[in-house]
């Protein structure tokens, strides 16, 4: 009898460390306690961040989460995992000295970009196709902290930025963080009381050793969870290994030369004619408006086309993205996001803002 | 006379079989059953399919980048390498978990519906060790099943394409070694992985006398999970279902490999197993003999 129970036991015991190993596993990795660190001024830390010139050698996963409520907009192609809510993880190498390699992996396939300090490769294993352009480091580096040419002196460039920033904003060194490991400053922008706007805050995870930004979250009111967020989920500081920065495209793979990304760029010339988008207002409400061209959303307007080159008409997407509004002011669609609105008129006039909506009604009368 | 039935122990308690007869001797029962084999050979025929396929359809119909396993058939072509990944990222879907869950419902249910597990509840061994030497069998059977799918796998690619241009999907050409030592450990996480499930089985397996149970039982909890997967709105529950990780074994194709979907996926499965066997097990030491 004895025997009976000592097996039951034994059995629920290993299902109980079962069940807690499993949720141990799904717990998201921990934030842990904050790191005690020696205080700092939002000014120094703003300075220390513009001194750091370049990026140490680097590998990490970089993780995006967007709950930014975006409408899903079909024909966008790999642009639209990004815009859709939801995490995308890419992973990033640096080696420090300018050449660098990003990742993005999908379930089955895979985009790989290289940039070996003379050439960027770019490999999209979905359909075995490399695109080979001499040049341009900028697109194998959008990370690289580009605020550096703003002022030659760093304590001068800072006092700028916060006292462009503090306009509108308050910014102060809000206590420490852990982010992919690593102990961090979190910087805090907050609109001013009087900013008209959806968003709350916008939080900076600084590195506190190499100074670094890790992470930045944007926070929306009424939201608990940040509404966006893009930093480094696994950080690793230190030499890389060289080959990660080389590429020798497989051997049957398809090569394109910089000439199909020049064609790619001639596309836009059609939005060349629209005319400049004027901002209204300072600061966290500053608004976009915009006149488009009569008829762009026209009735028998079919000549937008999306990437799979089937024509749509752009007022029926509309009428699914947003819904239908009028007021003494006009009459057109409201797309409402987490972080923003957008007025989009049936007379052509758009405005953009990461504000409530009276204050894009009131941004348009004021173009009218 | 007398002096040989002295010298012989005496038998106040048990002599202990070892382990290894039990296991040989386990093995030899489950791969004498013809539908272990036929099962075995079948699913390792399912490379030559997905290989001959492909090459004679050729490049006709690779479409544009696609995110399901479909875009893993476009590097296929003229890429020998990934035929053995390929087919065991399509057949632990399904197949090979209703592998381990065949073998599994013979382990427990089959014997008790033969009458024969009688016999071995009742005989001198401990049923912790009866259930090891079961599991054990079960696990056996799912590598030689995922060893045979690789290894067709390899020779029908290596035979269609040859083995030059070993192309992860991270773009870079990988050495022969390389590329078998990534098939290799392919194979050894996919059997572990459908254990798991296995495990499960067993435990279901423990509880009835009818082997169909079990296999019905696997098999949809195989699909709740695969339904529970697709429904956004139960996305909290995708950490703690053994499915959501197996998208990971693609991962093998990579160059630099990332290791964290693979372990954390094998964590998982070690979770599952360990609840699997202690059902089992609890089940097993309460049965009358």
């Amino acid at each position: 009898m004895s025997g009976k129970k000592a097996g039951l036991v034994a059995g629920a015991a290993g299902v109980l460390a079962g069940v807690v190993g499993l949720g141990v596993l799904a717990m998201p990795a921990g934030a842990g306690p904050a790191p005690v660190l020696p205080k700092v001024s939002a000014e120094e830390l703003v300075q220390s961040v513009l001194t750091t010139k370049s990026m140490p050698a680097l590998a990490g996963t970089v993780t995006a989460t967007n709950n930014l409520g975006l409408p899903s907009v079909p024909g966008l192609g790999q642009a639209s995992r990004f815009l859709g809510n939801g995490t995308t993880n890419t992973q990033v190498w640096t080696d420090g000295k300018g050449k660098g390699r990003i990742s993005l992996p999908n379930s089955a396939s895979e985009e790989t970009i290289v940039y070996d300090g003379t050439t960027v490769w770019d490999w999209t294993s979905s359909n075995k196709t490399v695109h080979k352009e001499t040049g341009g480091p900028d697109k194998a580096h959008p990370d690289k902290p580009s605020s550096g040419e703003v002022a030659t002196d760093p304590a001068q460039a800072a006092k700028q930025v916060i006292a462009l920033i503090s306009k509108d904003s308050t910014v102060k060194v809000d206590g420490t963080a852990t982010v992919a490991g690593r102990s961090a400053y979190e910087v805090v922008l907050a609109p001013k009381p009087t900013e008209r706007t959806l968003l709350r805050e916008v939080r900076i995870a600084v590195d506190a050793e190499t100074k670094i930004p890790l992470q930045l979250s944007v926070l929306a009111n009424g939201n608990a969870q940040p509404v966006g967020q893009i930093g480094f989920s696994k950080l690793e500081i230190g030499t890389q290994d060289p080959a990660l920065f080389t590429f020798t495209p497989p051997a049957d793979a398809k090569v394109v030369t910089g000439d199909a990304e020049k064609l790619a760029q001639k596309k836009p010339d059609a939005a060349k004619n629209l005319p400049q988008p004027k901002l209204v207002g300072t600061g966290w409400d500053t608004v976009l408006v915009e006149k488009l061209p009569a008829g762009l959303l026209g009735n028998g307007d079919k000549t937008a086309k999306t990437k799979g080159g089937q024509s749509f008409d752009p007022s029926k997407l509309l009428g699914q993205l947003g819904k239908r509004v009028s007021g003494p002011w006009g009459a057109g669609y409201q797309v409402s996001t987490a972080v923003g609105t957008a007025l989009i008129l049936d007379d052509g006039r758009v405005a953009v803002g990461a504000v409530p909506q009276q204050v894009l009604i009131d941004a348009l009368a004021s173009v009218k | 006379m007398t002096a040989a039935v002295v010298a012989r122990p005496a038998l106040d308690r048990p002599v202990r079989a070892p382990l290894g007869r039990l296991l040989v001797s386990e093995l030899r029962w489950i791969l004498r059953r013809p539908r272990t084999i036929i099962a075995i050979v079948l699913l390792s025929l399912v490379p030559v399919l997905i290989g001959v396929g492909t090459v004679i359809a050729g490049n006709a119909n690779a479409g544009p980048g696609g995110n399901g396993p479909g875009s893993l058939f476009t590097i296929l072509i003229g890429n020998g390498f990934v035929l053995p990944v390929l087919s065991l990222t399509l057949l632990l879907a399904m197949l090979l978990p209703l592998l381990g869950a065949m073998s599994a419902a013979d382990a427990l249910a089959g014997e008790s519906n033969h009458g024969t597990l009688r016999g071995l509840l009742i005989a001198p061994v401990s049923r912790a060790r009866l259930l090891g030497v079961k599991a054990f069998g079960v696990g056996t059977v799912v590598f030689i099943a995922t060893a045979a799918v690789a290894l067709v796998g390899l020779v029908t690619g290596v035979i269609l394409v040859g083995t030059d241009g070993l192309i992860t999907l991270t773009g870079n050409t990988l050495s022969f070694g390389d590329a078998l030592a990534r098939i290799g450990l392919s194979v050894v996480w996919v059997t572990f992985q459908v254990w798991a499930v296995a495990a499960i089985a067993l435990a279901v397996s423990a509880f009835t006398e009818h082997p169909l149970v079990v296999m019905a039982a696997t098999l949809a909890g195989a699909l709740v999970f695969a339904i529970l997967t697709v429904i956004p709105q139960l996305d909290w529950m995708q950490p703690y279902l053994l499915t959501t990780g197996w998208t990971s074994l693609t991962d093998v194709l990579r160059d630099p490999m990332p290791w964290d979907g693979l372990i954390d996926s094998t964590l998982k499965a070690a979770c599952y197993l360990l609840i699997g066997l202690s059902v089992a097990y609890a089940r097993l030491s309460t049965k009358d003999g």
